[in-house]
């Protein structure tokens, strides 16, 4: 049922962004390029959504996550410069965790409030990697500095073989989805980027974020102990009364949230960057949680909202011209999501909807050349819109966000 | 529960009970040991103040320059380190006195600091980088005996000398290389932010690759725009605009994007390790050459050097010797105030020799480069 549903969509959407390729005349919608690198820029943020997905089950808010991200790439690329790249993934999840755990303790056994905590644990590790880089990389030799690392030994990427030409045992295999691509016809090349993008240039951290998706669903879903996680971020007071250890349950979710988010901090390190720079997180900490909440506090919702960023940021930064086209996509896909309301019976959705359709249509049609300043802006209005019209109501954990003491309930 | 846990807070808050009357003798010797230590703290001030004037007897020796350093400070491998470096050089030439600050992380308190080192009674403070313009214009008419050097910005005050750098020119001369070495026709660049400094580097570097080879097509793209300043500190998507202008066709790519030009060189190096065999990068402020790590290095053909260091030296020179100069004093080619680099010797000699013809037209006021694109 699921799984038909998917592929329904999935096929609507294929033909939409076909439709809007061929009529505009930009290909890089659907380019293998384009898609490896919406992987690549999804793939943190999905990480650190998956974090507040875990702490926020628990009923912790977790705004730090943008400071776990931060120790996570700082000793990824330490452990990473001292050990070797897989060292650095351990090191870099383990100092994210380590932010966790202080927020763990702020939050659940001294019953600080949830926000000042977080933010304390932003500014705390944006300053503490900084003194830990003074120390760390004190002498230049070294090749780094108080604001960055050396360059570190970053993590292989395989094209898988057959699909997308990695070589097996030496021998070059074909270019199965690579050959579809270029041909250059009309779904089929399409398709064929798409797969490419999808199977060529992988991280094993990509196929493991991935993988961590369905594994939180099942997790918290279907297993003892998820359900425990979700029910104290429910009704800790009821967990409570039924013998859930609630302080355990908490910490767990929290420490699992920063060892998240610092994967997702060695993954900007060890794929993308190789080295460690202050500052490089750029936000996606915060984003991570927007794509969270807005993504309803599910796995699923989380993925969408992190690869929609990710594919609307590669977009923008590889072809800037190609986002006009974006605009089309949105614009159609908005206009079906109004239909979609129509034929349920709710006109005011449907009015909603239909007019930020109509909108990003007038913009598509009445604009040559999109202003760099909107470019800019289309990962954030994109995912911002569709999430937000997609989901058809936010529901957080009842408990989210509540200070709770054990043996107060009554 | 939560009322029991408060009595030890109070207890420590009311701190020891007051004794009426003579104090004790515990009391009288904390009195006595406290005055020791005071006195012995002035003690060791004035030895220290003596030991500094030793060593002094250059002309410079009772000047104090300030020093802001913009976000990244001492050690950042680019633009603050050449500051740096040029007042590390003038401090053993001039002997003058230094004092160094950085901002936070954010750099919410770059006025702060300006203010800080006025009051500490700097001579001379320099502001080094565009974002302390507000903060130059805001601090340097309290201090009207105090002269102060903004980078990259211009600040219209008597007391400020604004040191800005002929960007477009150091362009012309790596988008002229860039022009006449390309094999596929197209070169690319990568702006971190897009603002008025950066379009500046772009404009220089489309030209100078025009003018040299009139057929080259030039692909831009910038990583942010304001206020987001991000661009200049984040390598992923440096290297993910790099890809995206070497899958376009591109083979030399260009970036004035700080710390996410690692990215750029990442992906060049990447790209090389895979068989591409005439992908080159092109460095900025620094000779790029000789900072990034040695795996690296084969992939910088030039880099468009920018100065700072040499601005800051030579101000402190005008100073020491009387010459200071306010207003705008510009740095470019005439004053190798800009320039590129030849590390590694990847550039063949007709290439250079028609980068230096370009040169000399360009300090000549033959030939004008764009600082807009």
């Amino acid at each position: 049922m699921n799984l038909r549903k998917a592929a329904l969509y999935g096929g609507a959407g294929l033909a939409v962004v076909v439709l809007v390729e061929q009529a505009t005349g930009v290909g890089e919608l659907t380019s293998s390029g384009t898609v490896g690198a919406s992987l690549r820029l999804a793939i943190p943020i999905l990480m650190a959504a998956l974090g507040g997905l875990y702490s926020e089950r628990a009923g912790v808010v977790n705004i730090g996550l943008e400071g776990m991200m931060i120790m996570g790439t700082w000793f990824a690329a330490w452990g990473a410069w001292l050990y070797g790249p897989w060292w650095g993934v351990v090191l870099g999840v383990l100092g994210g965790a380590a932010g966790g755990l202080l927020h763990a303790l702020a939050t659940v056994t001294f019953n600080v409030d949830h926000i000042i905590s977080g933010v304390a644990i932003n500014i705390l590790a944006a300053g503490g990697m900084r003194f830990l880089s003074v120390i760390a990389y004190a002498d230049p030799a070294t090749g780094g500095g108080a604001t960055q690392s050396p360059r570190v030994p970053g993590l292989p990427t395989v094209d898988l073989p057959f699909l997308a030409g990695g070589s097996l045992f030496g021998w070059d295999t074909p270019d199965l989805f690579g050959g579809l691509e270029r041909l250059g016809w009309p779904v089929v090349s399409d398709l064929g980027g798409i797969l490419r993008g999808l199977t060529g240039g992988l991280s094993w951290l990509t196929v493991i974020g991935l993988a961590l998706v369905p594994l939180t669903w099942f997790a918290l879903w279907r297993t003892p102990w998820g359900l425990r996680l979700r029910s104290v971020g429910e009704n800790p007071w009821a967990a409570e009364s039924l013998g859930v250890a609630v302080y355990t349950m908490k910490y767990w979710g929290v420490v699992i949230s920063g060892a998240l988010a610092g994967l997702g901090g060695a993954f900007l390190v060890l794929v993308q960057a190789n080295i460690y720079r202050e500052s490089q997180t750029a936000g996606r900490g915060f984003i991570g949680l927007a794509t969270m909440i807005f993504g309803n506090w599910r796995p699923s919702g989380a993925l969408g909202g992190a690869v929609l960023f990710g594919f609307a940021d590669a977009l923008r930064l590889r072809d800037p011209a190609a986002v006009r086209a974006l605009l089309a996509v949105v614009a159609v896909g908005l206009a079906a999501l109004a239909v979609r309301a129509v034929l349920k019976g709710d006109p005011r959705r449907a009015a909603t909807v239909g007019g930020a359709a109509a909108v990003f249509g007038l913009v598509f049609y009445s604009v040559e050349e999109v202003a760099s300043e909107f470019i800019f802006m289309t990962p954030y209005v994109v995912t911002l819109l569709v999430l937000a019209f997609a989901s058809q109501r936010l529901r957080m954990p009842a408990a989210d966000g509540v200070r709770y003491r054990k043996g107060e309930a009554t | 529960m939560s009322t029991t846990s408060d009595i030890p807070g109070k207890l420590i808050f009311l701190g020891r009970p007051h004794t009426a009357g003579r104090p004790t003798i515990e009391e009288e010797f904390d009195v006595r040991k406290t005055r020791l230590i005071a006195l012995l703290a002035v003690l060791a001030l004035v030895a220290a103040a003596c030991g500094g004037g030793e060593g002094a007897g250059d002309e410079g020796a009772d000047v104090l320059v300030g020093l802001a350093y913009d976000i990244g400070g001492r050690g950042d491998k680019s633009f603050n380190d050449s500051a740096a470096a040029g007042l590390d050089r003038a401090k053993e030439d001039f002997g003058i006195e230094a004092q160094e600050l950085e901002p936070t992380a954010g750099g919410e308190n770059r006025e702060e600091n300006l203010q800080l080192l006025a009051e500490a009674g700097a001579d001379l403070i320099f502001a080094i980088g565009f974002a302390f313009a507000d903060g130059v214009a805001n601090v340097a008419p309290n201090f009207p005996d105090t002269s102060f050097g903004i980078v990259d910005a211009v600040v219209d005050l008597p007391n400020v000398a604004s040191l800005v750098f002929a960007e477009e020119q150091g362009s012309a001369l790596v988008g002229c290389i860039a022009g006449l070495m390309t094999e596929s026709g197209t070169v690319g660049f990568i702006g971190g932010v897009n603002i008025d400094l950066i379009q500046k580097f772009e404009a220089g570097y489309i030209f100078g690759a025009q003018h040299c080879n009139p057929d080259v097509q030039v692909e831009s793209r910038y990583l942010t725009e304001p206020p987001d300043f991000s661009g200049f500190s984040d390598p992923a998507k440096g290297r993910e605009a790099a890809a995206a202008l070497y899958d376009a066709g591109a083979d030399i790519v260009y970036h004035a994007a700080g710390g996410s030009g690692a990215g750029l060189f990442e992906e060049a190096a990447a790209r090389r390790e895979a068989g591409g065999q005439n992908i080159w990068a092109i460095g900025v402020d620094s000779d790029q050459y000789n900072t990034v790590s040695e795996d690296l290095r084969d992939v910088i053909l030039t880099s468009m050097l920018k100065r700072v260091d040499v601005a800051v030296y030579n101000t402190i020179e005008a100073f020491v010797n009387g010459e200071f100069n306010a207003g705008v004093n510009v740095f470019d080619l005439s004053v190798d105030g800009v320039g590129y680099s030849t590390s590694g010797g990847f550039i063949p000699q007709d290439v250079i020799d028609k980068v230096e013809e370009l040169k000399s037209q360009i300090v000549a006021g033959e030939v004008t480069v764009p600082t807009a694109p």
